[in-house]
């Protein structure tokens, strides 16, 4: 191609008007960069662990490099737009000027970004490895995803459990998260921290809460019916408050153990273990044939049938088998059974529906 | 067909397949790629449609926290069909079986692709694609999302089985449609029309031909992995039987990060055509352009795994990914930087289809810029699986690849139907759609970022607020697409006659008649530059030459 810039028309274009507008984008530019820079982020979403600065000021300097980008593509789009209109005046074939392109020009806009991006990666790597170093001293606890509840356990504690839970504030904590049947993901937005909990793999997430308060764990992975539900409250409390909810949930845990020990399963009353049912166990379950699920399987002939496989390890039931789960809870392929406390239920209650349960196998 | 058979029947005055005569070879099974480009729109276009509905079946349900409009069953299923009819059965069809079909061997002054039955057949996998894919719908529905990752999609009822089917079936049909482009645009050039002189709508279609046909043999993978473990049960994705699950997303991405360029690159040359055209000036850095398409398609293969970057794959994993996916945003600005630029000294004409695409500069930048954001590890943590990431996707694929499209129906539809549309109403559904569509998915970003994931049917009543006006917005965005139609159905009834080239453009679709003939190009016309040389003498041999440039709409 002969074509050859006609440098004289096209610098007759970069007058007054040109540079006005140019430097009106500019000032745009710098006002909304300076908006951003004084922009508390912590005001709108707040920060509540380490793990944190680094994104918040990341994301900050990717809005930095973002909003010229924005203000100057837009602003030059509107202003050609209404400046080289084609007017009614000029001949209906009227053409623009033959400018094919200026080769100094696109150097730049491929040098500058590659340089822009360059920065942006290394310093984001940077944080991406801090992100992954594990800090002394710090608190252990497993999260396990489930359809559709999170699971927790803390070492100390003989007994996991699903539902809100606590952590010290200050203390660097190591999540080591993984799932139990689909993929899952725990999330936090005030700790701005996010790993998939994935079956077959645990992976560590590594923060320290630095703000009492309580926020939200949220499942972003999708997970079946009941992703949309699948959230807990995280509570971050004082070190004393800790050490006080962690007594004490070891004592429940104890409690529950001794009361599981000392149940008396012949006692049992079958009536009542059946109003019991029908309050607490029939939104999950039916009085029915095991395929006859609600949320969980039906539970007719549960001593005698052997499609109630997940009792014990595929062994025959016993009511003492029976006992511990309606105790314990259970969680397999089907779904999460919770546990007597989350049941709200007495040790009479459990021996009552032993005894209903039996009543109703044949 | 040999090489010198192609070279042989481009030549030739005698066509390569005789003009049909019954209905049925006409209309329903031609050879003729522009017929095959129509039956192409149509379909695909249904298919929008109904993944709209979808989508506005989502919105309603959101209109509340805890709607039962629809259950969470149903809810899960209407986001799956929409992403997925929406990706691999509207806009992937669209942008490369019709747009492509129609336009492509037009511009590059052919008289069909190098081969028309296969092309037939291409187009003869999507209508059985399409019921396969909906018959689903009545045996226990595919409901994981179009992503489909196990463990959870293996969930479902026999509906998985159709899903892995019907996208396979319609991966066939695009692999086919890919390396007929590829052949054409090699061989099929007029005399003279070398590659830097081909219209950048060629270069797109190429280098989208190259994504689909390597890109295409990963995701039949990622299926037929899907299918084996449904039916027969192989362990590929259970980890207690020594499975990997996350092997299936890189399977997945392989396919699917270059499927997010098949569907944008072909939208890149159409606003790369529209542009000069309306600008009437030469394309500002014609080989920038094209060779920053040609870099992204490489690069394109080397991010997948910015998809990935919670599912476990460690630091000096993801951090390669993470700076190639920034490296991306460079070849994107310098399309969007140069298309700006084309519009200096211009004398512009603000038509529908100009509007789009200058709609388009402003939407698709904005989809850039979340992008990077979204490809620093860190940043992502936090946003993945958000709706932060929904606004993200759908500033790309919405204010992006649809945006774009629109400008081409509009621009491309006088030649097609040779008639005109009208003007003033193509206006109002310009500014309805720009604005509700940014009244949808802007406010997205900020719900996303204070906490709302994804792919949920109830959400915490603090988003409340946000969500209701982002429902309203997207019913309203719906009604504009009612002026579209109203706009095509007045244009096909009393729509004034277009003429060959009532827009004064240079591509040579346009030095022929609206419709174009059966057979395209009486002669093959001869190639002297590339076409945006806005004030010269057209740079066809004759009659090509004598065609007026003067917009006549
Ligand atoms: C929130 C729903 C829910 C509630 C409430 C519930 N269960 Fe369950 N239950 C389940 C699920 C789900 C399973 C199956 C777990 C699995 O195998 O994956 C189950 C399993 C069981 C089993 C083992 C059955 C078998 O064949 O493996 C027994 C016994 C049982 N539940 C008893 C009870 C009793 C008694 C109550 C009332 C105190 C109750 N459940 C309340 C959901 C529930
Ligand atoms: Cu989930
Ligand atoms: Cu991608």
């Amino acid at each position: 191609m002969a074509h050859q810039v006609n440098n004289i028309d096209f610098r007759r274009h970069l007058d007054r008007s040109f540079w006005s507008v140019t430097l009106v984008l500019a000032v745009i530019s710098v006002i909304l960069v300076v908006l951003i820079a004084i922009w508390p982020i912590n005001g709108t979403l707040a920060v509540a662990a380490t793990s944190d600065y680094g994104i918040d000021a990341l994301f900050k300097f990717m809005l930095f490099v973002a909003t010229p980008i924005f203000v100057f593509v837009n602003g030059y789009v509107v202003y050609f737009a209404r400046r080289y209109k084609h007017r009614s005046d000029e001949p209906a074939d009227a053409v623009g000027i033959p400018l094919y392109g200026v080769v100094p020009l696109e150097i730049w806009w491929t040098v500058i970004p590659v340089f822009l991006m360059v920065v942006l990666g290394v310093w984001s790597a940077v944080t991406l490895f801090s992100l992954y170093k594990p800090q002394a001293g710090a608190l252990n606890v497993e999260a396990i995803g489930h359809q559709w509840k999170f699971e927790l356990r803390y070492p100390g504690l003989k007994s996991s459990f699903y539902g809100d839970f606590y952590l010290p504030v200050n203390r660097p904590v190591t999540m080591n998260i993984t799932s139990a049947d689909v993929i899952h993901s725990f999330w936090v937005p005030q700790f701005r921290v996010k790993l998939d909990m994935v079956p077959g793999m645990v992976q560590q997430l590594h923060f320290t809460p630095t703000e009492v308060g309580s926020y939200p764990l949220i499942c972003t992975e999708f997970c079946g019916i009941g992703h949309g539900d699948m959230r807990t409250t995280v509570h971050v409390v004082s070190q004393a408050d800790y050490a006080k909810w962690f007594s004490g949930t070891q004592q429940k845990v104890a409690q529950a153990a001794a009361a599981a020990g000392s149940l008396n399963l012949t006692a049992g009353d079958a009536a009542k273990g059946q109003a019991v049912f029908e309050q607490k166990c029939s939104v999950c379950h039916s009085m029915a044939a095991f395929a006859q699920k609600k949320v969980g399987p039906g539970l007719q002939n549960i001593l005698s049938d052997p499609a109630h496989p997940k009792l014990v390890d595929g062994s025959a039931a016993t009511p003492e088998s029976v006992a511990h789960i309606i105790q314990n809870g259970y969680s397999g392929d089907i779904g999460v059974m919770p546990n007597a406390q989350a049941n709200g239920l007495s040790s009479s209650d459990v021996s009552n529906l032993v005894a209903y349960l039996k009543s109703q196998s044949k | 067909m040999s090489t010198d058979t192609i070279e042989i029947l481009r030549r030739a005055d005698k066509p390569i397949h005789p003009a049909p005569e019954s209905f049925i070879k006409k209309y329903i099974f031609s050879v003729d790629h522009k017929v095959v480009g129509i039956q192409y729109f149509i379909v695909s276009g249904l298919m929008i449609l109904l993944s709209g509905l979808f989508a506005e079946a989502i919105r309603v349900q959101l209109t509340g926290p805890h709607n039962t409009f629809l259950t969470p069953q149903q809810f899960d299923e209407a986001f799956t069909f929409h992403g997925t009819l929406m990706v691999w059965f509207g806009a992937i069809p669209l942008v490369t079986g019709a747009f492509g079909n129609f336009v492509m061997p037009l511009q590059i002054g052919a008289r069909d692709v190098a081969f028309p039955w296969l092309n037939m057949f291409s187009f003869w996998t999507f209508p059985p694609a399409v019921l396969i894919l909906l018959s689903s719908l009545a045996f226990g529905a595919p409901n994981a999302g179009w992503t489909e990752y196990p463990p959870v999609s293996l969930q479902a009822g026999v509906g998985i089985v159709f899903w892995t089917t019907a996208v396979f079936t319609v991966g066939i049909g695009a692999t086919l449609t890919a390396l007929n482009f590829l052949t054409t645009v090699i061989k099929m050039r007029a005399p003279g029309m070398t590659f830097t002189r081909m219209p950048l709508f060629v270069w797109a279609s190429a280098v989208t031909a190259v994504l689909s046909l390597v890109a295409t043999t990963a995701l039949a993978s990622a299926l037929g992995s899907l299918f084996l473990s449904h039916v027969f049960n192989v362990p590929f994705y259970d980890p207690t039987r020594g499975g990997t699950v996350v092997l299936f997303q890189h399977m997945f991405w392989f396919y699917s990060h270059p499927a997010v360029y098949i569907l944008i690159i072909p939208v890149f040359g159409i606003v790369s055509e529209i542009i000069p055209t309306f600008a009437r000036k030469p394309i500002f850095g014609y080989k920038l352009i094209a060779y920053s398409t040609v870099s992204i398609a490489l690069l394109s293969f080397m991010v997948w795994a910015h998809h990935m970057f919670t599912s476990g794959l460690g630091p000096w994993v993801t951090m390669p990914f993470m700076i190639l996916s920034m490296l991306i945003a460079v070849p994107t600005g310098i399309k969007i930087f140069s298309w700006t630029a084309t519009l200096f000294g211009s004398n512009l004409r603000l038509t529908t289809a100009m509007l789009f695409v200058l709609g388009f500069l402003s939407t698709f930048t904005i989809g850039g810029i979340t992008g990077v954001m979204l490809a620093s590890v860190p940043v992502d943590w936090h946003e993945h699986a958000t709706y932060f990431l929904v606004a993200h996707i759908h500033y790309v694929l919405f204010g992006g690849t649809l945006m774009g499209v629109l400008g081409g129906i509009y621009y491309w539809w006088p030649k097609v139907t040779g008639r005109l549309m009208s003007e003033k109403l193509g206006k109002w559904h310009f500014w309805l759609t720009f604005i509700f569509f940014n009244a949808t998915f802007l406010p997205m970003h900020f719900v996303g970022l204070l906490g709302m994931p994804r792919r949920v049917a109830y959400y915490d009543p603090a988003f409340h607020g946000l969500n209701l006006f982002i429902s309203i917005s997207a019913f309203l965005l719906a009604g504009a697409f009612l002026l579209l139609f109203a706009n095509a159905f007045w244009s096909l009834k009393k729509g004034p006659a277009a003429g060959p080239n009532p827009w004064g453009a240079r591509t040579l679709e346009w030095m022929i008649s609206s419709p174009p003939p059966h057979y395209n190009f009486k002669e093959i016309p001869e190639v002297y530059a590339t076409p945006y040389g806005y004030g010269e003498p057209l740079p066809y041999s004759a009659p090509y030459d004598q065609v007026s440039t003067t917009p006549t709409y």
